[in-house]
């Protein structure tokens, strides 16, 4: 070799050259480069760099691109080399495997867990083979205090304005919300939910139909279409040929013949139903739906391939306004219908995040386990890199290569995450009908679908490629000279990735406590803020039949129950009701106003059965016959018609002029998500249609005696009850379940962060044994010793609190926010957890600690 | 052209290392044809062209000596193989009879 030329080319692209460029060709082009370059440099140096960047790019190309097949010698023995190695490494090291796998393992069984999850949400409504084009109709209501009332209740003829006025709308059906009638069948009856539908029904929606013509079931303004599980329930197993034309008394006055059997919705549809009758049938029924000042049905409708959807919204919005003069201030919203699901909340008339939400926060809790898990892998294997010095080294010496090495710990980390990955199915496998429990969800892990097979080699390359990288890019870099003496010295920034890692792990874990904290005494609020009245030991039983019409003795018999303390008949239960008028009108009230206003129909017992507070007035009294035109209000309402004393004031609703009478303490009458809802309470025992029964003493005893009473009073109806606390509690399932969710996660992810601190802190150990002996011998306590290495950590963990207190205040105000009614986290409540994800790691570290600072020092010493 | 594939760059490449003959090498073969056909040419294009050449076997080449202007790299020379003349050969035949078939009239611009 000649000395090398004084003037030397650009490195970088003389680099990226050497890397590309077949072997065979390197030199002679390389001497070529470098020999235009020289010359070029004579002449201007800049030009000559210039050029020799271009001439370089140039040459990348097929031809002189090296060949990119792997060349090793003999890929599937090396592979096969390194299996058995791995293999007899992690039988070597069982406690450090068992860690290793154990942390991957619960890492991802979580996160499949909830993967599932994510995907039966994602998918809701998804079914339906036009989604892409299915549209639902949403009403805004401009209240004048600017509030925004969302509802999908729509005027009925809307549906033929958007059937006969736009051509860019390709079918439009009308359904009702979900109801419960009575179904008689012969001998047998019971209560079934179902909606009224029109015929376009099964044009826009893909519902499968297992009898009868999907053109025509809805047609026959005598037929009803029942669902599979209804077909069973009433026709036994051999429904196919039994039960088409077969006859139902519905609701007790008229008779529908079966024209058809659909498929049950099935947990992915959004809709639910059990029957569908024609919706004619029922608008004829009530005439009110018919008006254009009246919501209705649900609208849905295709839009034709072509059309261009924000035309329509544009057209659609005031359609309401037109039709109605301007009496109220009320816009249309069209809303893709498979976005319904996630998007599920309004805010000021535009549809926001919803469940969209919870998704988003258990994808992230998904991701964090998952990460948390290998972080653990990539801290161990690390770790331990030392005792593996002599091997790295030595092959090394024979000419190992450093791909050759990286493949070698790829191969562990491969290896070690797909045997957690077959662990965590299976263990997934046996979880899920807890997990199905607490989500209340039917979610199935199907071993042998192709998808899940595809899932889990996403999972087992995305481990193995994570956790596997630092050590595999780390390791190989060993100096041979150092490896082979095991004088390893790891690096202060292989050091600092290592602690970087430990407080990732332990902030997000600390995160996930916070959040588990929070949610659950928001939780916590919910279920037991009063509410405005007392929902405890309060049961409630429809009205319906021979008690409605006997409704005053039912209620006297009701009351001789011992059990009873006290009964009332409303319209509604007052903790979810929805059913308002624009209709109001009082003395100095602004024509141009439009406020809707709930009204609830209630009896005199109203007030002391449901622990109601009357703050101004009197409640109404069944001596006084003109409390019928009486109204009674709450504090909303008061605020809303502003006189300093409302009682005494006239009122009117429908046009009833009265007086008001008295003034009620504000009570929920829908989510705590939303503020209190102006409220006006008429004095109509005739309009009532739910009996609410407040029990004392032995609340079994209770139910008894409604139940025989009612089953003697209306023997052709069965016996239906709820309580109050338990119809409210289901309204925050969602919320409820996302709680256990977190917790759980959070436990799993602190659990995982514990297992790798163990792991390193007996590394650790280890490693400074014979330090931790002389200083013994010198005279150190037990516990100085144990000081000494829980210093480090007690470090960490402070700093992993410092990052994750902020953000997990972040991200819990972001929560807390949807609620108009919530919590304010006190800071106390974030040091708490803090301390105990503190506590939890101390007590993990300084149990290997105790352990090698207690060990006699004679033992460590003795063999130098 | 025939049963050899030659492109006119590669040609032109092969003519270049015979004028050239115990000189043929990378740069030279760059320079002497940027000096005769006025035409630039890339490293790259000119490298693609000598790698396929050499593969078709109508070159071949050798190491020479290292140099210093080189930076310690040798250079590889080219030399055309009987094979390739032949090619050459063929090429200018097949060109030639073409030149001899065309009417003397297609040329005579004159007279339209």
């Amino acid at each position: 070799m000649t000395t090398p030329s004084p003037i030397v080319p650009p490195q970088l692209p003389l680099r990226f050259l050497r890397w590309f460029c077949d072997p065979d060709l390197l030199e002679d082009v390389e001497g070529d480069l470098n020999e235009l370059y020289q010359r070029r440099m004579s002449v201007n140096p800049t030009k000559a760099r210039r050029l020799y960047y271009r001439d370089v790019m140039l040459l990348f190309r097929p031809g002189i691109i090296r060949n990119v097949t792997f060349s090793f010698t003999n890929p599937s023995d090396m592979l096969q080399h390194h299996l058995l190695t791995a293999l007899r490494h992690a039988l070597r090291y069982k406690g450090y495997t068992l860690l290793n796998l154990l942390g991957l393992i619960v890492g991802i069984t979580a996160s499949i867990l909830l993967l599932l999850w994510i995907r039966d949400e994602v998918s809701m409504d998804q079914f339906h083979t036009k989604s892409d084009r299915i549209y639902q109709v949403w009403r805004n209501m401009y209240q004048s205090s600017g509030e925004v009332i969302t509802t999908q209740a729509i005027p009925q003829p809307l549906a033929f304005v958007l059937d006969n006025e736009y051509p860019e709308i390709e079918a439009v059906t009308v359904l009702s919300w979900s109801m419960p009638l009575l179904f008689r069948h012969e001998e047998e009856f019971s209560y079934e939910s179902g909606r009224f539908a029109s015929p376009e029904f099964f044009r826009i929606f893909s519902f499968p139909i297992l009898l009868g013509n999907p053109e025509t079931v809805l047609q026959n303004p005598q037929g009803v279409l029942i669902s599979e599980s209804l077909a069973l329930k009433y026709f036994g197993t051999h429904w196919r040929t039994e039960v088409l034309d077969q006859t139902f008394q519905i609701d007790d006055t008229q008779t529908f013949a079966v024209t058809g059997v659909f498929q049950d919705p099935g947990i992915h549809s959004s809709l639910q139903f059990d029957w569908l009758l024609p919706a004619d049938y029922f608008i004829q029924q009530n005439e009110w739906m018919e008006s254009w000042h009246n919501g209705g049905f649900n609208i849905y409708f295709t839009l034709r391939q072509d059309a261009d959807i924000a035309a329509v919204q544009s057209k659609v919005t005031h359609e309401i306004n037109e039709h109605t003069n301007f009496a109220a201030d009320e816009r249309l919203y069209l809303q893709k219908f498979a976005e319904n699901y996630l998007y599920s909340t309004f805010e000021n008339g535009i549809p926001t995040e919803g469940r969209l939400q919870y998704v988003k926060i258990l994808s992230m809790v998904a991701l964090f386990i998952l990460l948390i898990a290998c972080v653990n892998y990539m801290n161990l294997a690390t770790a331990r890199a030392g005792k593996r010095s002599k091997e790295i080294g030595l092959r090394k010496t024979l000419g190992a290569a450093k791909r050759s090495l990286s493949l070698q710990f790829f191969t562990e980390s491969f290896l070690l995450a797909f045997l957690s990955v077959i662990a965590a199915l299976l263990a997934a496998k046996l979880a899920l009908p807890f997990f199905n429990h607490i989500t209340g969800k039917s979610l199935t892990l199907d071993l042998f679908h192709p998808h899940v097979w595809m899932g889990m080699a996403g999972i087992t390359i995305l481990t193995g490629f994570l956790a596997g990288s630092y050590p595999a890019l780390l390791i190989p870099s060993f100096p041979v000279v150092n490896a082979l003496k095991g004088t390893i010295k790891h690096s202060e920034a292989s050091q600092l990735f290592r602690n970087g890692l430990v407080i990732f792990q332990f902030a997000l874990s600390m995160l996930l406590i916070i959040g588990t904290l929070v949610i659950s005494q928001q939780i916590y609020y919910i279920l037991h803020k009063h509410l405005g009245l007392d929902k405890e030991n309060l049961i409630y039983v429809d009205l319906s039949g021979e008690l409605s019409r006997q409704a005053d003795s039912y209620k006297t018999q009701l009351q001789q129950i011992p059990e009873v303390k006290q009964v009332t008949f409303t319209s509604g239960n007052p903790l979810d009701y929805h059913r308002s008028t624009g209709s109001a009108d009082w003395q100095g009230k602004d024509p141009n106003e439009s406020v809707e206003i709930n009204v609830l129909n209630v009896d005199t017992d109203f007030f002391e059965t449901m622990g109601v507070e009357l703050l101004q007035g009197r409640a109404f009294s069944e001596f006084m016959t003109t409390d019928t035109s009486h109204y009674i209000i709450n504090e909303v309402t008061a605020d809303l018609i502003g006189f300093d004393d409302p009682i005494g004031q006239d009122f009117s609703i429908w046009g009833n002029q009265g007086k008001i009478i008295g003034m009620v303490r504000n009570f929920h009458m829908s989510s705590l998500y939303e503020p209190f809802e102006p409220l006006v309470l008429r004095y109509d025992p005739r309009s009532t249609s739910v009996a609410f029964i407040r029990t004392q003493h032995n609340v079994q005893a209770a139910l008894q005696g409604v139940e025989k009473i009612t089953k003697k009073m209306n023997p052709a109806y069965p016996f239906q009850y709820n309580f109050l606390d338990q119809t409210y509690e289901n309204t925050y399932r969602n919320e409820i379940a996302l709680g256990t969710l977190v917790k759980i996660f959070a436990a799993v992810s602190m659990f995982i962060a514990c297992l790798g601190l163990l792991g390193l802190s007996s590394y650790a150990a280890d490693q400074r044994s014979k330090e931790i002996s002389v200083r013994k011998v010198h005279g150190a306590h037990v516990l100085q010793l144990m000081m000494m290495l829980c210093r480090k950590y007690a470090l960490l963990l402070g700093i992993a609190f410092v990052i994750a207190a902020p953000t997990a205040y972040y991200c819990t105000q972001q929560w807390l926010d949807n609620f108009v009614f919530r919590i304010h986290p006190d800071p106390a409540l974030f040091l708490l957890a803090g301390v105990m994800a503190f506590l939890i790691g101390m007590l993990t570290i300084s149990f290997k600690s105790y352990q090698a600072a207690n060990v006699n020092p004679v033992q460590k010493l003795r063999n130098e | 052209m025939g049963k050899y594939a030659i492109g006119e760059f590669e040609e032109i490449v092969m003519l270049t290392v015979a004028v050239l003959y115990d000189n043929a090498y990378g740069i030279t073969i760059k320079e002497e044809i940027e000096n005769r056909l006025d035409r630039t040419v890339s490293v790259g294009a000119m490298r693609t062209a000598l790698k396929r050449l050499e593969k078709k076997g109508f070159l071949r080449s050798a190491f020479g000596e290292a140099t210093a202007v080189r930076g310690g790299k040798r250079k590889r020379f080219y030399k055309v193989t009987p094979y390739g003349k032949h090619a050459l050969e063929q090429v200018m035949e097949t060109r030639q009879r073409l030149w001899k078939a065309i009417p003397s009239i297609a040329f005579d611009f004159k007279k339209t």
